[in-house]
């Protein structure tokens, strides 16, 4: 019998019993089943079990008794059916672009089908479309996974010119950020809260436990104490003078217009969020962008360039 | 495992519930929404027929039915539903989704944020919660202008101004793509005044006018926009203070040699006027180790920018 028939039948008959079925029904009731090696049959309902639940078929085990001595087989036919949240041919389309425009459309292909099929839509192919955000990264989706069901993973970690460690990590979170994805999540072994790059992990991703091994973290603040970004905090505002070769990027970044001066240079308002990215960004120009006030900010300036005018003057 | 066998139940499984809906679907239909060819999907549905309840008779099978080239499917509703999307799948799209959906200037953005959240009830809120994709970037403004001249096949104008050689150029581009890379959204394509393919960051972009002139359409997908060194670019080693090393994994290094208080990154740079802008921004946190050109460079921008905020 062709292989695709048995695991039909199997999935048909898990769905339709109203008790979850002993081996022992499986082989006997389930077209497919009848050998005569109680072996074989064995082994080979725990390849179906196994090849059924990759690919998301919600094969549960039952105890049979009090005493857990004997299990049953069930599908749950509320888990199996997709859930009737559906989509507009609208937001399906723009899916379809996102997932090209992510590169992620080979991963994502299937599970988009599925929506068409549920919402009945009979989507045109979509032409590539003319924008791409690269998201694709090894290991992504496997920490994903883990992180959304709360499994512990291991993997080897490679920083630049070390040796790799073994790590055990409690998946929070996993984050996009300038380009780049981190892993953040509760390092076993350091007792702590570390972010990883997924592009530094070697080799293979383990799961190191079961669903809900931990319980999640909420302090989504914290993500951003291990992936630098902007500090949060009050921002203040300067008032500073371009260059006018420069005039229109600082515009960029400025609050409202800009005040031409009697010299071509036009000032401006910017918002300041952290000193030291502001005394950097100002640098960044040199000698591009002048500081007017506050005289706290002009002096760092000031300092700063003199640090490295290396004149000692 | 057999994982072509498995490939056929993925796509019976969602072959089926499209047939319940739409009796009567054509065999060539079939195979062109759902994969395979004609011929695999009639064996498939041929499998089909044999399957159904334990007991397997006569009201217990699924009634396959192909007359001509028209296919119609019943007594099986058990797969009236598609199989529920698997966690990798509900993930994925999700990423995708909330990434473009971050991403006001594109058209997509408004569908995708309300597809988001459906994603979001698929998979748990609080599930989801711990997923991320920050592609917040300068230059954003110029996205729709862009997209406006990918769509429709025009050659765009620039105000640009190069990083590494600080000046303000004009010239028109045959756009490719636009692309998200480290952080920052590029214009990729054809361009006409260097007589060449151009990667253009949108935050230098001063303005960006879309002409009438017909653009031609890339031919593949251009490379990613990351610098690659010319020869005769000079050569640069700094040493990193540890509030720096983001820099090392920024730039495209050589070499990154760890010492006990600082990282030494060797790389090239498109020029030295734009090394000592990066050394002198990076505000005494990366050193010069050579050429000593660049380290005389940076001090004199360094001196002009003391001077401009003499107190």
């Amino acid at each position: 019998m062709d292989r695709l028939e048995r695991l039909i039948n199997l999935v048909i008959a898990l769905r339709e019993t109203r008790t979850p079925l002993a081996t022992a029904d499986i082989r006997e009731r389930v077209a497919g089943y009848g050998q005569d090696d109680y072996e074989a049959f064995r082994r080979m309902f725990e390849r179906d079990k196994a090849d059924l639940r990759a690919l998301g078929v919600p094969i549960e085990t039952q105890a049979l008794d009090p005493w857990g001595d004997r299990v049953g087989y069930r599908i749950d036919p509320e888990r199996y059916d997709l859930p009737r949240i559906e989509f507009t041919a609208n937001e399906l389309a723009a899916l379809s672009v996102a997932v090209e425009a992510a590169g992620l459309a080979d991963r994502a292909g299937s599970g988009l089908r599925k929506l068409e099929v549920a919402a009945g839509q009979r989507l045109a192919g979509t032409p590539p479309p003319a924008v791409g955000v690269g998201l694709g990264a090894p290991h992504l989706e496997v920490l994903a996974e883990a992180q959304v069901a709360r499994i512990p993973v291991r993997f080897a970690y490679r920083k630049p010119g070390e040796a790799a460690e073994r790590r055990t990590v409690d998946p929070h979170a996993l984050v996009h950020r300038r380009g780049r994805w981190y892993l953040v999540g509760d390092d076993h072994d350091r007792a702590a809260r570390r972010a990883f790059r997924l592009d530094r992990i070697a080799g293979t991703v383990a799961f190191a436990g079961g669903p809900g091994a931990f319980e999640p973290a909420d302090d989504a603040a914290r993500v951003d104490a291990v992936v630098p970004e902007t500090q949060p905090g009050e921002p203040q505002e300067a008032a500073v003078a371009a260059a006018p070769d420069v005039a229109w990027l600082v515009a960029r970044a400025a609050r409202g217009g800009g005040r031409a001066r009697a010299d071509g240079w036009t000032c401006y308002d910017v918002p300041v969020v952290d000193a030291e990215r502001f005394v950097s960004w100002v640098l960044s120009f040199a000698p591009g962008v002048e500081v007017l006030t506050p005289a706290e900010l002009r002096a760092r300036v000031r300092t700063a360039a003199g640090a490295l005018a290396g004149d000692g003057a | 495992m057999s994982s072509a066998t498995l490939r056929r139940l993925e796509r019976v499984l969602l072959m089926v519930p499209w047939l319940l809906e739409h009796p009567g679907a054509t065999v060539s239909e079939l195979a062109e929404r759902f994969g395979g060819s004609p011929e695999e999907v009639l064996r498939d549905l041929d499998t089909l027929g044999y399957c159904g309840l334990p007991g397997y008779g006569g009201g217990d099978l699924v009634e396959v039915t192909v007359f001509g080239d028209r296919v119609t499917v019943r007594m099986a509703d058990f797969f009236a539903r598609p199989l529920a999307l698997s966690v990798k799948e509900a993930v994925t799209l999700l990423l995708a989704a909330r990434a473009l959906a971050g991403v006001e200037a594109l058209p997509e953005a408004g569908p995708l944020a309300r597809a988001a959240d459906k994603l979001e009830r698929l998979l748990g809120a609080d599930a989801a919660a711990g997923l991320t994709v920050e592609l917040k970037a300068p230059g954003a403004e110029h996205l729709p202008a862009v997209r406006e001249a990918l769509d429709r096949g025009r050659v765009v104008h620039l105000a640009y101004r190069s990083e590494s050689k600080a000046e303000l150029t004009e010239r028109d581009v045959e756009p490719w793509t636009i692309t998200a890379h480290g952080g920052a959204w590029y214009l990729q394509g054809w361009c006409r005044l260097a007589d060449g393919p151009r990667d253009f960051r949108l935050d230098r972009v001063r303005d960006l006018e879309v002409l009438a002139e017909p653009a031609p359409r890339a031919e593949h997908a251009p490379a990613p926009p990351v610098y690659r060194a010319k020869p005769g670019d000079p050569e640069v080693t700094l040493a990193l203070a540890p509030q720096a090393r983001w820099v090392a994994e920024w730039l495209v290094t050589d070499q990154v040699r760890e010492h006990d208080t600082h990282l030494e990154v060797v790389f090239r740079a498109a020029t030295l006027d734009w090394a000592a802008r990066l050394v002198v921004s990076l505000a005494g946190q990366a050193r010069v180790v050579g050429p000593e050109e660049l380290a005389q460079r940076a001090a004199e921008l360094a001196r002009a920018t003391r001077e401009l905020h003499a107190p």
